[in-house]
């Protein structure tokens, strides 16, 4: 992950990382307000990855202030105002850049993980 | 991009709150309905999205964060470092006041003399932006000695020079103020008439000189004069435009009033009225020319009338516009070949116009631009002390930060930022300080300057204060930096365990090196305020080559009551008998120059009858035009021949007298420079009727020069000065001869009366305030050393009296316990007292200017600034030693 001088903390720049991408990977099938966007994840990561609000919405001024996503508001299908959000152009690029790097990121996880695995698996 | 869209973008970079609460809203409301929709009741469904949310006011602080640009954060930050050291340092205000107190005047020295220097070389001329970016034409002889050029070389080079973006002239000149009893002399310069426009100074009324003001000789009567001459001699009268005054017994129309801050370019001297160069010759100023009509004056190669100055071009260098006035120079010489016209032009940044002030004083203001720089070395070392001892008692404070997770990086920036909050009062109370000690350094310059009028620019502006906070802030790093990084480096454990003996042997060194610096840089300073005191006792001692005890001298101008030629020989004829005539008066006679003045007075070019000078040999000498009696009335030796009589007159053979160097350079010998003749180039021969010892003619530190003395009656001078000289006390003589002048003519304003030895004042002017200052920066840099060298080392011994206590319940006399330390303080002081040695043989030699008579080995100087620093350094030691030793080793033992 990239290490952004105004961040000093890296851990905390691994973790926004992720999430900045899954909320794009989210927004990559059409524009959706908050809510829908954590649902969306903790619907498809099985409940396994639940985005509380307050480490959503500041991920969502992130991206809007980085340009990568535009947001307007529109009513829901159920006649509800909402906060609706959109992937820009220039958010799809990033998406790209950010699944090629944790694919790469995962698969050289795998490999270590494998390698330690290796000697010690004997029972 | 214009302002207004940069302002637009700003505010869009900011979280809108209204929006973001209303986002929110909508998402509680989502979450709501669809809890409502699998079955909950409104009411519940309400508050459980809420729960599921989570804290509303952290998220939206969250998300503003985002927005806030990362230097805010780190400001905010900041702050609290300071707001917490400010509340450190109020538990502890003997410290941060001494440390303040030190800071201030360490500080305000160095801003008082870089006020100074500023004054001299980086803002020089006061209202003009910039002034220091002046670069100034002048023409060198092959002997190295800078003339003035003449007004046609002016024209030729302002109208073909491309390196300038303008160049305009100007050249001081005094001339008289007024006519009859009231009449006084004044500073004023005879300018181009582009000089305001260049220089960018405005009229504070009517108008400045313009160039349609110099267009032909004699005919722009007019002047514009200065804010101070309006206030003091025309009291600030609102309708003065159109009124006239009278320089030179010639009147002139006043056309504006310069810009109050405008004080004229020639630096030091408090100029009051601008005239067009072009009225110079009506004035009676022919700059050596021998021609007689205004416009043959000024059109004469040979009259030295200024220097031609202006700004360069962007992107031009002063090394490039001299090579392109070198060509210009050339195409000159050959158009119009002139035998002893400058060899070369030199193009030289304002301050180092010959002759100027700032080329005079500069050597000397670094010196003391140096000596401020050791003092707040001394300062800073001097904190450091106090940081050092006190970072000591606030260990466990630190270690307890540590221990709460605090990162190294943490503790010393918060160390820093309490140095940093103690150097901005530090410096703003230096800049104080500067600003009440720069006026009473203007006065001592006054004083030694008086009757002239001086003017220094010496406003404390935002170049002192940025000066002042930038030093104050990189002493506060320096003195803050090294304790703050070794009070971080607290062990632990060891502090936890309550073990109070000091940690590392570190920490010891850091403070042996601040003893052995502090002895070493006062050691410097102390010889370097010996050797400047030194200095003017042997300048007071030496002597000047005539006896100035019993001697007056009264200046006059006669033209100052509208003498005519004619007139004033009889005037001067008649003071001289009548001073003879008076009640104890040994002897009296006239002086167009008085000696030891400071500057040298106009050189000029001579000719010797046999002599056939070198390729460019400068054959220009000083010379005085001097009544009868003037050698026997000032004490000078006669080497050969005789002195001027009254039968020297125009009626007789043109005579003249040698200084015993020009006899021993052109003759080989006093005796056999009698009956040899000399004239003036264009003048007629002389036959030299005597030689003169020689005399120190300008500075009591020049060297031997040749010297040509004229008698008055074969060339009159309209000012002159009268010399008596009697057994009376020297006040008594000067009275008498003031009123012999007011009984020829009760009219005529007297420009001084003084006693000899106050008319040389200004030969030691440059000694005596570089003593005085050097003096100064002693006494300061020693009383900081000597605070600082004592807390360290009593600070040292105190660590040891849990040692001491050993030692005694030992059984070790008191004395040896004392000798003990003592050994140590005096290992310290005599390494720090080495390299302050070694520093200052060093530098003795960039003093070496400054100095008189006096080497910059002088051992006296050493010897007494040693004595003075180890003094210092035994009683910091033994005091607290014996004191520790006088204690109840029982005490000592527990006492931790």
């Amino acid at each position: 992950m990239t290490l952004h001088s105004s961040r000093p903390d890296a851990r905390t720049d691994l973790l926004h990382g992720t999430l900045d991408m899954l909320i794009l990977r989210t927004l990559q099938w059409g524009p959706q307000h908050g809510y829908a966007i954590g649902q969306t994840i903790r619907a498809q990561s099985s409940d396994v990855l639940q985005v509380e609000a307050g480490s959503l919405y500041p991920a969502l001024q992130r991206l809007a202030k980085k340009g990568w996503v535009t947001a307007k508001w529109a009513q829901t299908e159920a006649n509800q105002r909402a906060k609706f959000y959109r992937l820009t152009p220039e958010g799809k690029k990033q998406l790209l850049r950010e699944e090629s790097r944790w694919n790469e990121l995962v698969s050289a996880i795998g490999r270590v993980m494998k390698a330690a695995l290796a000697p010690g698996t004997e029972e | 991009m214009s302002f207004i869209a940069w302002l637009k973008g700003l505010q869009r970079k900011r979280l809108d709150d209204d929006d973001f609460d209303a986002e929110i809203q909508a998402h509680l409301a989502i979450a709501a309905a669809e809890k409502q929709a699998d079955g909950a009741d409104p009411r519940s469904a309400q508050l459980e999205s809420l729960k599921d949310f989570g804290n509303v006011t952290l998220t939206t602080e969250a998300a503003r964060r985002v927005w806030t640009p990362w230097w805010i954060d780190a400001l905010h930050d900041q702050l609290s470092d300071v707001r917490y050291a400010i509340r450190a340092l109020a538990r502890n205000p003997v410290f941060a006041l001494t440390v303040v107190g030190v800071l201030t005047l360490g500080i305000g020295l160095n801003a008082a003399v870089f006020t100074m220097l500023k004054s001299m070389a980086l803002s020089p001329i006061a209202g003009v932006d910039g002034s220091a970016r002046l670069a100034v034409i002048f023409g060198e002889t092959s002997g190295g000695r800078g003339v003035a050029l003449s007004y046609a070389d002016y024209q030729y080079l302002r109208d073909h020079d491309r390196a300038f973006s303008g160049l305009f002239g100007t050249s001081a000149f005094k001339p008289t103020f007024g006519r009859g009893r009231g009449a006084r002399p004044v500073w004023g310069e005879l300018v181009t008439g582009n000089y305001f426009q260049i220089l960018g100074v405005r009229a504070a009324r009517g108008r400045t000189l313009l160039p349609s003001d110099e267009i032909a000789p004699g005919r722009h009567p007019v002047v514009v004069i200065s804010d101070g001459l309006w206030r003091r001699d025309f009291g600030a009268d609102p309708e003065i435009v159109g009124k006239t005054l009278e320089l030179n017994n010639f009147p002139l129309t006043i056309i504006g009033v310069a810009d109050p801050a405008f004080h004229g370019t020639t630096v030091v001297y408090d100029v009051e009225v601008y005239i067009s160069v072009m009225m110079a010759p009506d004035l009676g100023f022919k700059f050596g020319s021998q021609q007689t009509t205004p416009s043959a004056i000024l059109s004469d190669r040979r009259a030295s009338v200024f220097y031609p100055q202006g700004y360069l071009r962007p992107g031009t260098t002063l090394a490039s516009a001299a090579s392109q006035t070198s060509v210009l120079w050339t195409e000159l010489s050959r158009d119009r070949p002139l035998a002893d016209a400058a060899q070369q032009l030199r193009v030289v940044p304002f301050w180092q116009t010959p002759n100027g002030a700032p080329t005079v004083l500069l050597p000397t203001l670094i010196v003391l631009t140096a000596m401020g720089l050791l003092v707040l070395t001394i300062a800073c070392a001097n904190i450091a002390g106090l940081v050092l001892v006190r970072a000591v008692s606030r260990r466990g404070e630190i270690a307890l930060r540590l221990a709460l997770g605090a990162t190294r990086t943490r503790i010393v920036r918060l160390l820093i930022v309490e140095n940093l909050v103690l150097a901005v009062p530090g410096s703003l109370l230096g800049v104080l300080l500067a600003r009440r000690t720069i006026p009473i350094l203007v006065g001592y310059v006054e004083q030694l300057a008086a009757p002239e009028s001086v003017f220094f620019n010496v406003g404390v502006d935002s170049l002192v204060i940025g000066f002042a906070v930038l030093v104050a802030c990189g002493s506060a790093l320096v003195f803050g930096f090294i304790p703050a990084l070794q009070a971080s480096q607290v062990d632990l454990v060891s502090v936890i365990n309550e073990d109070a003996s000091p940690r590392g042997a570190a920490r010891g060194r850091l403070r042996a090196a601040l003893v052995v610096a502090q002895v070493a840089v006062s050691l410097l300073l102390l010889v370097g305020a010996g050797l400047a005191t030194r200095s003017v006792e042997a300048a007071r001692r030496a002597h000047p080559g005539f006896d100035a005890s019993h001697l007056t001298a009264i200046t006059l101008e006669v033209r100052q009551n509208a003498y005519d030629d004619s007139q004033g020989r009889i005037f001067y004829r008649r003071l001289l008998d009548a001073a003879r005539a008076d009640v104890g008066i040994e002897s009296a006679t006239l002086a167009e120059f008085t000696p030891m003045g400071f500057l040298d007075t106009p050189s000029r070019p001579i000719a010797i009858e046999g002599y056939e000078p070198r390729r460019g040999e400068d054959l220009s000498f000083m010379a005085n035009t001097i009544g009868s009696d003037y050698f026997r009335t000032l004490r000078i030796p006669l080497m050969a021949g005789r002195e001027f009589a009254d039968r020297d007159d125009e009626a007789g053979t043109p005579v003249a007298m040698v200084n015993h160097t020009l006899a021993q350079r052109f003759w080989g010998g006093a005796a056999s420079a009698i009956g040899k003749r000399v004239r003036d180039r264009f003048g007629v021969w002389r036959t030299v009727v005597g030689v003169a010892a020689d005399v120190k003619y300008a500075r009591i530190d020049e060297a031997p020069r040749p010297y040509l003395y004229l008698p008055f009656l074969q060339s009159y001078r309209s000012a002159m000065t009268l010399h008596t000289r009697g057994a009376a006390p020297v006040n008594v003589l000067v009275d008498q001869a003031r009123a012999r002048v007011a009984g020829l003519d009760p009219d005529l304003p007297i420009v001084h009366a003084r006693p000899m030895a106050e008319a040389m004042r200004g030969a030691f002017m440059l000694f005596d305030l570089t003593a005085a200052m050097l003096f100064v920066f002693g006494v300061t840099g020693m009383a900081l050393a000597a605070m600082g060298l004592y807390g360290l080392v009593s600070y040292i011994v105190k660590q040891s009296t849990h040692e001491i206590g050993i030692r005694m319940a030992l059984g070790a006399p008191r004395l040896s316990v004392v000798r003990r330390f003592l050994a140590r303080g005096l290992r310290l002081g005599g390494i720090g007292a080495t390299i302050g040695i070694v520093a200052a043989l060093g530098v003795g030699r960039l003093l070496g200017r400054a100095l008189f008579g006096v080497s910059a080995t002088d051992p006296i100087s050493f010897t007494r600034a040693l004595g003075l620093v180890l003094g210092v350094v035994i009683v910091a030691t033994i005091i607290p030693a014996w004191r520790a030793a006088r204690t109840n080793p029982l005490s000592a033992l527990r006492h931790q």
